[in-house]
C-alpha cells in the first residue's frame, strides 16, 4: 500500500515537472539588440501598457525589449541600487516626482533631454536636470458614488462635514503611494496647520486601507460613498463598464498632481536604444498609456477617446518640493500616526 | 518518565549515528541555507551600518528605545495573543467532533477550512466586506427580512473583525494539526479510564488533553506567527492607523521610504522577538511529547454518531457555524464575480460577463490557454511541485528531528522555523540580492520560484510530521532492526506508514500556502511567471474587481476539489 502510494507521489511529481519544463523553452533571437526596461508591476501586467507598447516599438525599431516588473516607485530604486555593481536595466520606468530628489542623490541615472520635451507642458518638466521624465501623471481627487450623494463636496473643508460621519475610504500613508498622496495635498494646502484637518476629519472617515486596491474595492462595493482615488478614475467606469455612476471631484484649492517620470540608466550599454525608447514612451505610447494606466498623457498632441472628458480637470495642481517631502516624510508620518492613532 | 527518557537517550543513539539519518536532513539543510539565511544575513547585516557608513549598534538601541516602536510591538504580540487564542478556541471543539463523531459534512468541513489559506489577503478582505460589510449580503438579508432602515451588523472597521478574520484564516491550522494528531491517539487509555467510571470531561482533561498538547502547541505557533507578521487584515477591517503591527513599519521603510537599513534594524527587532517565541515553544513540545503506542494499522477509530439530542444539537450548531464562518466571505467573493454594472447609471446585476471576460482574454504567449487558464496551470504546478518537494525534504528533517534529547538537534529544528519567524517583505528584500548577482533566464526564475516555495512552506510540513513522528515508539523501528531490517528498510517500511496522515494533511498546507504566495513569485519571476494570485492583484490594480473575484471562485473551486480528494485520501486510508 504504502509502496503503492509512493509510486504516486512520484509519479505526479514528475509528471508535473515534466509538463512544466516543456513550457521552458525560450526563444531568444540572436543578433538581435536588446534592450532591458525595469517597470512597476501593474505596467508590465496583462491589463497594462507593457504589452501594448512593447510589440509597437519591437516592429518600429528592430530592438527587442525585455520589460521586467520589478515593484513599485521605491522598490525600482532600492533595486537598481543592489545591482550597482552587476547592472542590468537601461530603462527604467516609474518613478514619480516624489522620490527625484532620492533619485538625483543616487545617481543612478543619466540626463536626455528628449525632443519630445518639447510638446509637454513646462509644469511638468518636474526634474530640471532631466534625469526624470515625465511620461504620464495624474490628480488626485475624491471619487464619489452619485447612487448615495446628490450635492458631493467642493473641497477639503467641505468633507469635514458632519454629514459625512463615517461615508470617507482613505488610504494609509505609510503604505500607500495615494494615501501619501492626500497627506502632502493636506500639507500643500494648509501648511503648518495640516494636523487640524486631520484631527476634524476622523469621525467621517469608516476606514483607512493598506493600499489604493483594497480602498477601492470597499467603496465600489457599497460601504462608504466616498473615496481618495484620482480624477481620472471615473473614467475607467466609462470605458470598460459604461457607466457613469462614479464621479471625480475638483476641489476649489486644486487638486495633488502626482507626475510619473522614466529614466535612462546610467551604466546602459545600450544608450542609443534607450534615447529611441525614451522618445517612443513619450510621443507614440502616450494614448496606450494614457487608456491603459488610466492617466493624463503629457504629450499635449495625445488623441484621447471621449470617456476622458468624464476626468474633469483640476484648475489648479498642487505640488510639493521633493527636497522637502525627503527631508520632512518621516516626521511628517510620525505626526500623522500620533493624531490619527487616538 | 525517568525510565521512559533514559530509555529514549540510549536507543536514540541508533538514528543519531546512523549515516542514513545525517544524509536524509543534509540537502534540506543546504537549501534553506542558501535560499534563505544567506540572503536575509545580507538584509540584517545592513542594520548594523550607520549613517555615516560605520559599523554600529546605535540603530538597533535606538529602535528599541524609541516608545513608538515599543508601542506596536507591544500591540502587535496582543492581538497576535488574541487571534492564536480565538483560533485555538474555533479549532479545538472542530477538532474534538471531527475525531470523535462521524456526521455528514465532515469531510467537507476539512477540505474547505483549507480554502482560505489560498487567497490573497486582499481578496480575504473584500470578501470580509461583501459578506459581513454596511451594505454587505448579511446586512441586505437582515434588512430585508426585518425592514429595518439602518445595517443590524456592526461588526466591520473593529477590533473584533480583525480578530475575526485571523480566526477565519487560522482556525484550519488549528483544525487539522490537532485532528490528524488526535486521530491517531490510541483510545484504550479512554477506554480502560471510562470503565473505571471516570466522566468524559474527567477523560478529555486528565488523558486527552495532556497528549494532544504537542498538536496545539505547534499549531499556537504556527498561528500566531502568522498573525504576527499580518497587515493587510489589520489596517482595512480594523479602521486605520489604531492597529499598527512592526510588519506595517518594516514594509513603509523597506518599500514607501527606501530607509533599507531602519527596516533591517526593525526586522532584527522583530525576529528577536519571534525566534524567542519559536524556542520557548520547541523546548515545551520537547518536554510535553509523549511516546504512544499507535495502532491505527490493526484497529479502526470508534467513531459514532451523535446519538443524544444533545450531541446533535453540538455538532449540528458547529456544522453550521463554520459553514457560514468560512463560506459567508468565499460566498461573498463568488457573489461580486456575478456582479456587473448593466446599465449606464451603474447598477448591478447577475451577469457572467466576468467570466467571458477572463477565458476571452487573448492567449498567453505559448500557450493554447488564455492568460487565466494558463496562470492556473502554472499555479497547480508550482504548487504541486512544492508539495512534493517540501514533503519530501519536511520529511527526511523530522526523521533526523525525531530524537529530542540532543542538543544539536533543537537547534537545528529553530534553524528550519525560520522561514516562519521572519517578516516577507525582508524575506523578499533578501530575494532581491539574489536575483541581482544571479542572471538567467526564466528557468533559473521558475526554478527559484519553486525553492522559495519550498523554503516557505516546509516549516507547515515539518510542524506536522515531527509531533506525529515523535509519538512513534522508538521500540517499534528497535523491533523492525532487531529482526534484520537495514535502517533505510524500517524507514520506509515501518516509519513512513505511520505518518502518512501528518503527510497528507502537510502536503495540503503545503499546496494550499504555495497557491496563495505572491511575495517571493513576483520578486523572483520578474513577470515572466504569472500565478494566479499575481493575476488577481494586477486586475484589482486595473479596476477590475468583478474579475479578480470570477478568478477567486475558479481558484476556490479547483482548491475545493483538491482538499476534498486530499479528504478521500485520507478516508481510505482510516477506513
Amino acid at each position: 500500500m504504502k509502496r503503492h502510494s509512493l509510486v504516486l507521489v512520484l509519479a505526479v511529481f514528475v509528471c508535473s515537472s515534466l509538463l512544466y519544463a516543456g513550457g521552458l523553452y525560450e526563444t531568444t533571437e540572436n543578433g538581435k539588440q536588446t534592450l532591458t526596461v525595469y517597470a512597476y508591476d501593474s505596467f508590465v501586467s496583462e491589463w497594462g501598457p507593457g504589452p501594448l507598447i512593447i510589440p509597437k516599438f519591437e516592429e518600429k525599431t528592430g530592438i527587442s525589449v525585455n520589460l521586467i516588473s520589478a515593484g513599485n516607485g521605491g522598490e525600482l530604486l532600492n533595486r537598481l541600487e543592489f545591482e550597482r555593481h552587476n547592472p542590468k536595466a537601461d530603462v527604467i520606468i516609474g518613478i514619480s516626482h516624489e522620490l527625484l530628489h532620492e533619485t538625483l542623490a543616487s545617481q543612478l541615472l543619466e540626463p536626455y533631454q528628449a525632443s519630445a520635451l518639447s510638446h509637454i507642458p513646462a509644469w511638468l518638466h518636474f526634474d530640471p536636470t532631466y534625469h526624470l521624465l515625465p511620461f504620464n501623471y495624474g490628480n488626485y481627487a475624491f471619487v464619489y458614488d452619485s447612487h448615495a450623494i446628490q450635492n458631493p463636496p467642493t473641497s477639503l473643508d467641505d468633507l469635514l462635514d458632519s454629514q459625512w460621519r463615517r461615508s470617507i475610504i482613505l488610504m494609509d500613508p505609510r503604505t500607500s503611494s495615494v494615501g501619501m498622496g492626500l497627506l502632502e495635498w493636506t500639507i500643500a494646502y494648509y501648511g503648518d496647520s495640516y494636523l487640524n484637518w486631520w484631527e476634524s476629519i476622523k469621525p467621517n472617515v469608516l476606514t483607512i486601507a493598506d493600499g489604493w486596491s483594497s480602498g477601492y474595492g470597499l467603496f465600489t462595493q457599497g460601504e462608504a460613498p466616498l473615496v481618495i482615488s484620482y480624477t481620472t478614475s471615473p473614467v475607467y467606469h466609462v470605458l470598460y463598464e459604461d457607466s457613469t455612476r462614479y464621479a471625480a471631484q475638483v476641489f476649489e484649492e486644486g487638486n495633488l498632481a502626482v507626475i510619473e517620470g522614466a529614466g535612462i540608466v546610467a551604466s546602459s550599454q545600450n544608450k542609443e536604444a534607450a534615447r529611441l525608447f525614451m522618445e517612443f514612451l513619450l510621443t507614440e505610447a502616450q494614448t496606450d498609456i494614457a487608456l491603459a494606466n488610466i492617466m493624463y498623457p503629457v504629450n499635449t498632441s495625445t488623441i484621447l477617446p471621449d470617456a476622458f472628458t468624464y476626468a474633469p480637470k483640476p484648475e489648479k495642481s498642487l505640488m510639493l518640493p521633493s527636497e522637502l517631502i525627503a527631508e520632512n516624510r518621516e516626521q511628517w508620518l510620525r505626526e500623522w500616526v500620533e493624531v490619527m492613532s487616538q | 518518565m525517568r525510565t521512559e527518557r533514559r530509555v529514549t537517550h540510549r536507543s536514540g543513539t541508533i538514528f543519531d549515528t546512523s549515516r542514513f539519518y545525517r544524509m536524509l536532513s543534509t540537502p534540506a539543510m543546504l537549501l534553506l541555507t542558501f535560499l534563505f539565511i544567506v540572503p536575509l544575513l545580507i538584509t540584517l547585516s545592513k542594520a548594523f551600518i550607520s549613517t555615516e557608513g560605520t559599523l554600529s549598534f546605535g540603530r538597533i538601541f535606538e529602535m528599541m528605545r524609541d516608545p513608538y516602536t515599543q508601542r506596536i510591538l507591544r500591540f502587535t504580540l496582543f492581538q497576535a495573543l488574541i487571534s492564536t487564542i480565538v483560533s485555538l478556541a474555533i479549532g479545538i471543539p472542530g477538532a474534538y467532533l471531527l475525531v470523535t463523531y462521524s456526521f455528514r459534512g465532515k469531510h467537507i468541513i476539512r477540505a474547505i477550512s483549507m480554502i482560505p489559506f489560498v487567497l490573497p489577503s486582499i481578496l480575504v478582505v473584500l470578501g470580509f466586506v461583501i459578506f459581513y460589510g454596511n451594505n454587505g449580503i448579511l446586512n441586505s438579508v437582515l434588512k430585508q427580512v426585518f425592514n429595518l432602515s439602518e445595517p443590524p451588523i456592526r461588526l466591520l472597521y473593529t477590533f473584533t473583525a480583525v480578530i475575526l478574520a485571523h480566526a477565519f484564516y487560522n482556525f484550519p491550522i488549528a483544525l487539522g494539526l490537532i485532528s490528524s494528531f488526535w486521530e491517531q491517539l490510541p483510545q484504550r487509555y479512554n477506554q480502560a479510564a471510562m470503565t473505571l467510571g471516570a466522566k468524559k470531561w474527567t477523560v478529555f482533561r486528565t488523558i486527552t488533553l495532556p497528549r494532544i498538547i504537542p498538536a496545539i502547541l505547534s499549531a499556537s505557533t504556527l498561528i500566531f506567527l502568522f498573525c504576527f507578521s499580518s497587515f493587510a487584515i489589520l489596517l482595512v477591517l480594523g479602521g486605520g492607523p489604531k492597529f499598527t503591527t512592526i510588519e506595517v513599519e518594516i514594509y513603509r521603510r523597506a518599500r514607501m521610504s527606501l530607509d533599507i537599513e531602519g527596516a533591517a534594524a526593525l526586522s532584527l527587532l522583530s525576529i528577536f522577538v519571534t525566534i524567542t517565541l519559536v524556542a520557548i515553544h520547541l523546548w515545551l513540545q520537547r518536554l510535553m511529547i509523549r511516546q504512544e503506542d499507535v495502532e491505527q494499522i490493526q484497529e479502526q477509530r470508534l467513531e459514532r454518531k451523535p446519538h443524544t439530542i444533545f450531541g446533535k444539537f453540538i455538532v449540528g450548531a458547529y456544522v453550521i457555524f463554520s459553514i457560514f464562518f468560512v463560506l459567508g466571505p468565499l460566498a461573498g467573493i463568488v457573489y461580486r464575480s456575478f456582479q456587473i454594472p448593466v446599465s449606464r447609471s451603474g447598477d448591478l446585476a447577475f451577469s457572467f460577463d466576468a467570466y467571458r471576460q477572463l477565458f476571452g482574454f487573448k492567449q498567453a504567449p505559448g500557450s493554447f490557454l488564455s492568460i487565466a487558464g494558463s496562470a492556473l496551470v502554472t499555479s497547480i504546478t508550482i504548487a504541486a511541485i512544492t508539495a512534493a518537494i517540501s514533503l519530501i525534504i519536511g520529511t527526511m528533517l523530522g526523521a533526523r528531528l525525531r530524537t529530542r534529547d540532543k542538543q544539536g538537534n533543537s537547534s537545528l529544528e529553530l534553524y528550519a522555523m525560520l522561514p516562519m519567524a521572519v517578516s516577507s517583505v525582508i524575506v523578499g528584500l533578501g530575494y532581491y540580492i539574489i536575483t541581482s548577482t544571479l542572471s538567467g533566464g526564466d528557468t533559473l526564475g521558475r526554478t527559484l520560484v519553486i525553492l522559495a516555495h519550498v523554503v516557505i512552506t516546509t516549516p507547515f510540513v515539518l510542524r506536522s510530521i515531527v509531533p506525529e513522528y515523535r509519538k512513534i515508539p522508538i521500540s517499534y523501528s528497535q523491533a523492525s532492526l532487531t529482526l534484520g531490517a537495514t535502517v533505510s528498510q524500517t524507514f520506509w517500511h515501518v516509519e513512513l506508514p505511520l505518518l502518512r496522515p501528518a503527510l497528507i494533511t502537510g502536503a495540503a498546507f503545503a499546496f494550499a500556502l504555495s497557491m496563495g504566495e505572491i511575495n517571493a513569485t513576483l520578486v523572483l519571476a520578474d513577470a515572466s511567471i504569472v500565478t494566479v494570485p499575481i493575476i488577481m492583484y494586477r486586475l484589482i490594480g486595473s479596476y477590475n474587481f468583478a474579475g479578480a473575484c470570477a478568478l477567486g471562485t475558479i481558484l476556490i473551486a479547483c482548491c475545493a476539489i483538491v482538499f476534498l480528494t486530499t479528504e478521500s485520501l485520507r478516508r481510505s486510508h482510516n477506513g
